[in-house]
């Protein structure tokens, strides 16, 4: 059995309590909506459990002999709906016979029912940030353990690209703590791995401005940068000190070596989900440098911050209002669709083109889940986010030179010229944790982890058992 | 110079609006100026065409 990781004892930060309805009041009577498994939160084993809706909202809930009974919410609210969302969708009977030891001993198998669209790689397990949220629960500089060689390394994307695994994200740790980052993009890139993305924080990028353009030269192809908001204070309660300034500064350099960033904020509720308007607002500013926005409402594994009862959780249709109060309705609802090729409860996506003005292009289809799947999935959003996030040439920044002439989008040239250009993503994935997990989800999962010689999906690589009192 | 099969009247090139990908655009094509067909040039629909096509892939 894999080794588990069991959260350490951190002081906790301030997570604002979501508004449960706990009470079961008879208009809130269970109503089940679906049998899955899941595993017990405390020790970690698989038990069986159910969604059920208890007035508008999605709970999982399990029962394990040894620890007790478990809820957590995993949709709040009727816009959008559930049932809408994931129609379409026939989820497969995820029951013991069919997966025998999932979540436990995998390494993708047979019972997995999707193929991998990105392949995580950690390049180190060292960081230098502390901060009380981190999935990979890093290490510092000093106490980290020990970096896989260059070697070892090659060798990973050598069979990864022999599988036709072609986008990698390095990931840690924090790469850039590595001096010899450069040369193992360009590993990955001659091994034949067509698409490279950087995971990282951006204080390397930030404070050295010819940094970006030796990740660039080397190979990467864009960068995923941690950007938890628009004000030092969020940075101060989750990463433990101000970091707008630097972050501001990676991205200036990325831009001048022509390297798209998705800013990737982790959102907390009641330390940034107040944020979400201002930093889409921020992130189309600085198009076409910054490609889009990336959240991930935090969830409960590696490193995080404890607090009493049910964890604070934004979900997704949460985030989704969010987005649209806060953007004061220039972004809407229905501007998104959940992916065909995860589940659809685990993420969405909206895809638009930023023209002057502040006016944007929708370009999102509102068909992608309701066709049956065609096993080519994971090439479709491999190929969706290398052409949305990479930054092909020098463009203009809107703003930077004064009042830019609105293209005719209506012209088959100046609309694929400006896509191409500013080509905006808003992109969202609810990563499940020890409270969370459905094992009919964590099947359709395309990100995964290679972790000691296995291939295993995101959220069960990361899986965390609940401090226990 | 092509001429429409139907009506025997050569093509004109003519900016014309058309509907593709869920998007409208306008387009310079050779059209019938009696029935109003058009002729979409095999280097249009194996350029831009399938360029429009492969940016609005989805997810």
């Amino acid at each position: 059995m894999r080794p588990r990781m069991r959260g350490p004892a951190i002081p906790p930060i301030e997570v604002e309590q979501p508004k449960m309805k706990i009470a079961v009041t008879p208009q809130q009577k269970a109503q089940r909506v679906r049998k899955t498994l899941s595993v017990c939160p405390v020790c970690l084993k698989r038990i069986d459990a159910e969604v059920v809706k208890r007035g508008d909202d999605y709970y999982i809930e399990k029962r394990c002999p040894d620890h007790g009974r478990f809820r957590a919410v995993v949709w709040r609210g009727d816009a959008p709906s559930y049932e809408e969302w994931g129609a379409g969708y026939a989820p497969p009977a995820a029951d013991k016979n069919s997966l025998p030891a999932c979540p436990d001993g995998c390494g993708l198998c047979e019972g997995h029912l999707q193929k991998t669209c990105c392949a995580l790689v950690e390049v180190t397990t060292r960081c230098d940030l502390g901060c009380p949220v981190c999935f990979a629960q890093s290490g510092s500089c000093e106490e980290g353990g020990e970096d896989p060689t260059i070697t070892e390394l090659r060798d990973i994307f050598n069979r990864l690209a022999t599988a036709g695994n072609t986008f990698v994200q390095l990931s840690g740790g924090e790469p850039t703590i590595r001096d010899d980052l450069p040369e193992i993009i360009a590993a990955a890139k001659e091994a034949g791995c067509e698409t490279i993305q950087l995971n990282t924080n951006g204080i390397r990028l930030g404070r050295d401005p010819q940094y970006a353009g030796e990740l660039r030269e080397a190979g990467l192809s864009f960068v995923f940068m941690q950007f938890d908001g628009t004000e030092d204070g969020i940075y101060e309660k989750l990463r433990g000190r101000p970091l707008l300034d630097v972050k501001k500064a990676a991205i200036a350099n990325c831009s001048r070596a022509l390297l798209g960033v998705t800013l990737v904020p982790t959102l907390v509720p009641g330390v940034n989900s107040h944020n979400i308007g201002e930093i889409i607002s921020f992130a189309i500013a600085g198009s076409p440098a910054v490609r889009g926005v990336h959240f991930q409402p935090i969830s409960y594994f590696g490193r995080y911050p404890r607090s009493e009862g049910e964890p604070g959780r934004i979900t997704l249709p949460e985030l989704l209002r969010d987005i649209e109060f806060q953007t004061k309705g220039k972004l809407k609802v229905k501007d998104f669709a959940p992916s065909s090729c995860d589940h659809p409860y685990c993420g969405f996506h909206g895809d638009f083109a930023i023209l002057p003005n502040d006016m944007i292009l929708r370009l999102t289809k509102k068909n992608a889940s309701c066709c049956p799947p065609t096993g080519d999935e994971h090439l479709k959003n491999r190929r969706f986010v290398s052409r949305r996030w990479n930054r092909e040439s020098a463009t203009e920044e809107i703003g930077a030179t004064g009042a830019e002439s609105e293209p005719d989008m209506n012209d088959m040239g100046a609309f694929l010229s400006r896509i191409k250009s500013h080509g905006f993503t808003i992109t969202a994935m609810a990563f499940q944790d020890a409270y969370t997990l459905d094992i009919e989800r964590l099947r359709r999962c395309s990100l995964h982890v290679i972790k000691d010689g296995k291939t295993l999906p995101f959220c069960s690589a990361y899986l965390t058992a609940l401090p226990y009192n | 110079m092509w001429k429409c099969n139907a009506c025997n009247e050569p093509l004109v090139v003519m900016k014309t609006q058309f509907s593709y990908m869920d998007r409208s655009f306008t387009h310079e094509v050779e059209r019938c100026p009696k029935c109003g067909k058009v002729n979409i040039p095999l280097e249009l629909a194996e350029g831009r065409m399938a360029e429009v096509e492969e940016q609005l892939e989805d997810k």
